[in-house]
């Protein structure tokens, strides 16, 4: 069967403290604001901020919604404990539960669940603007790739240093970065509802679908050498659907080109010009 | 360092690895100025800056702001440190009648001495040069009052013609300055290095001369860049580096002209190499 190649993860760390330090620098702000939700991925970008530029410039929210397991938040705790962070918790289950019940979406738990997400990212960016930080993203290549995660929701940062790493990468950086044994050794979760996990939504967990994705995106095997390397063929249509599936995720919004000018189009200009 | 005590006539080559911001000039320039106060201190002749130095690798479309004309007022710094030593830098040039090239521009004495525009823009994968530069017409040599020099701007050096066909021009040395990218896997030094050792070797080898190597570090736009500044004598052995792959240094390097000279002497291929194969190969092809 093939393998998601290894990656140095020692060198891996060090460049993206390399990374977060730059931005901070280039960007002119204070520091970063990160929602810590109990799991590896937010506990490995806190890290990483933490060592680049200084625990002092990193703070941390804790955004416990009505149906957070009490386990986020003590995992969030020990994260913040971890890696020297201030913690603040805001919780979040009234004015979702106010702001679900005005638009009717509290029977559903998918709409709820993305009302969650986003106001989430309302808080991190609202804290961030005083400071004045970053917001310090936390998705990974993996579930971005999947399309696994809630558009202008969890997936909204100013930076996003994992976005480029596999989630079987971000367990082995984990381990090299000392964030605690629990929260690497837990299910990952949205925490959206109760009992919700990745790998029960999507129907595999990353460390399977991770060498079919790499193959498939990065090698440029189609479905047919995928399945005759020796991948199952229900993983590989399942994993290819939601590559599929959720590719306007990787692009937010498209802008309708009518000049010669359109931004991003026919101007692609560096984000931290002189100022 | 060269492992030998430097003689008289040696040239002391200063390889800048610098983490340049694109769009950031004014910054950009203080690192250059930084970098040849230390270059002078360790008795550098020439000091060289990677690909784009002064403006930042991803400017993309930052071009047309940021081009330079050869007398911009932002580069009269740098004129004036090259009255103490050489100094070649990369730049994005705005060319008098439109267009603008990837160039390296060698300054020495508050002049400039040279120009050489970037061949190959790379425009395939992450690369998209060929959109914002238009190509170098020419290959050959640079030369001041230190000797001459095959400058080749990164991918030229991946074309081994450039090497061959500049080997046959009586050079001093190569120096490749590069802005290139890296992707990280489970050796312990970004990917990019270890490219970049087996081609510049093959050239310094293959053409019997000495090649400096100078390449930028840091992130760019999210680009993580390789580092891995080297400095490799004629007959493939380090004189100096390579430099950490994710820091910012200055390696001094001694060259030694004798030994070069020796060298070309004992190991004569680039006087046998045939380039009308290559231009009958070419003509075959087109026929």
């Amino acid at each position: 069967m093939l393998e998601l190649p290894p990656v140095n993860v020692q060198l891996l760390a060090r460049a993206l403290e390399a990374f977060l330090a730059e931005e901070l620098r280039a960007s002119g702000l204070a520091g970063y604001f990160v929602g810590l939700s109990g799991g590896v991925d937010s506990a490995v970008s806190a890290a990483l901020a933490a060592a680049a530029v200084g625990p002092e410039k990193v703070r941390a929210l804790a955004l416990p919604g009505p149906a957070s397991s009490p386990e986020s938040l003590r995992d969030a705790q020990t994260v913040a404990k971890a890696f020297g962070l201030e913690l603040d918790v805001v919780d979040l289950g009234r004015p979702t539960e106010a702001l679900a019940e005005t638009l009717g979406a509290r029977a559903d738990r998918v709409r709820f669940g993305n009302m969650m997400a986003r106001l989430r990212m309302v808080a991190l960016f609202d804290r961030a603007r005083p400071v004045p930080a970053l917001v310090l993203g936390t998705s990974n290549k993996s579930e971005i790739l999947l399309g696994y995660s809630t558009l202008f929701g969890d997936a909204a940062a100013s930076v996003q240093p994992l976005g480029d790493v596999w989630k079987t990468h971000i367990f082995a950086l984990a381990q090299v970065l000392g964030v605690p044994d629990p929260v690497v050794a837990k299910s990952p979760t949205a925490d959206l509802w109760p009992g919700q996990t990745d790998a029960g939504e999507l129907g595999f967990d990353y460390p399977t679908v991770d060498p079919v994705l790499y193959w498939h995106h990065e090698g440029g095997m189609g479905r047919d050498e995928l399945a005759a390397s020796g991948f199952p063929p229900a993983l590989v249509d399942s994993a290819l659907a939601a590559y599929r599936r959720n590719r306007f995720k990787w692009r937010p919004t498209v802008v309708a080109r009518v000049s010669a000018s359109c931004i991003n189009v026919d101007r692609i200009l560096p984000r931290n010009p002189e100022r | 360092m060269g492992k030998s005590a430097p003689q008289q006539g040696d040239l002391v080559v200063a390889l800048a690895q610098i983490a340049t911001c694109p769009g950031q000039l004014q910054r950009n320039l203080d690192r250059h100025l930084e970098m040849v106060a230390k270059a002078l201190e360790a008795g550098a002749h020439l000091v060289a800056f990677p690909e784009l130095s002064v403006s930042g690798y991803l400017l993309a479309h930052g071009v047309l702001e940021h081009a330079l004309r050869l007398d911009d007022p932002l580069l009269s710094p740098l004129l004036d440190a090259s009255r103490h030593a050489a100094i070649l830098v990369g730049l994005p040039l705005r060319e008098p009648h439109g267009g603008i090239s990837n160039a390296a521009v060698l300054l020495e004495g508050g002049e400039v001495r040279g120009v050489h525009r970037k061949l190959y823009l790379p425009t395939y994968g992450m690369f998209d040069e060929g959109r914002y530069f238009i190509p170098g017409p020419r290959l050959e040599p640079l030369t001041c009052s230190l000797g001459r020099f095959g400058v080749l701007i990164c991918e030229d050096a991946w074309h081994l013609s450039s090497s061959a066909i500049l080997s046959r021009a009586d050079l001093d040395a190569f120096i490749v300055i590069s802005g290139g990218p890296s992707e990280l896997d489970l050796g312990g030094e970004p990917a990019g290095g270890r490219r970049w050792h087996w081609i510049l070797g093959a050239v310094a080898i293959t053409t019997v001369t000495p090649v400096f190597f100078t390449n930028r570090c840091g992130w760019e736009e999210g680009v993580l860049f390789g580092g891995a500044s080297w400095a490799v004598d004629s007959r493939g052995a380090t004189i100096a580096g390579p430099a950490p792959a994710l820091e910012e240094s200055l390696l001094i390097a001694h060259l030694s002209r004798a030994a070069a000279a020796r060298a070309r002497t004992l190991t004569p291929i680039p006087y046998a190499e045939r380039l009308e194969l290559w231009s009958a190969v070419t003509e075959r092809r087109d026929a």
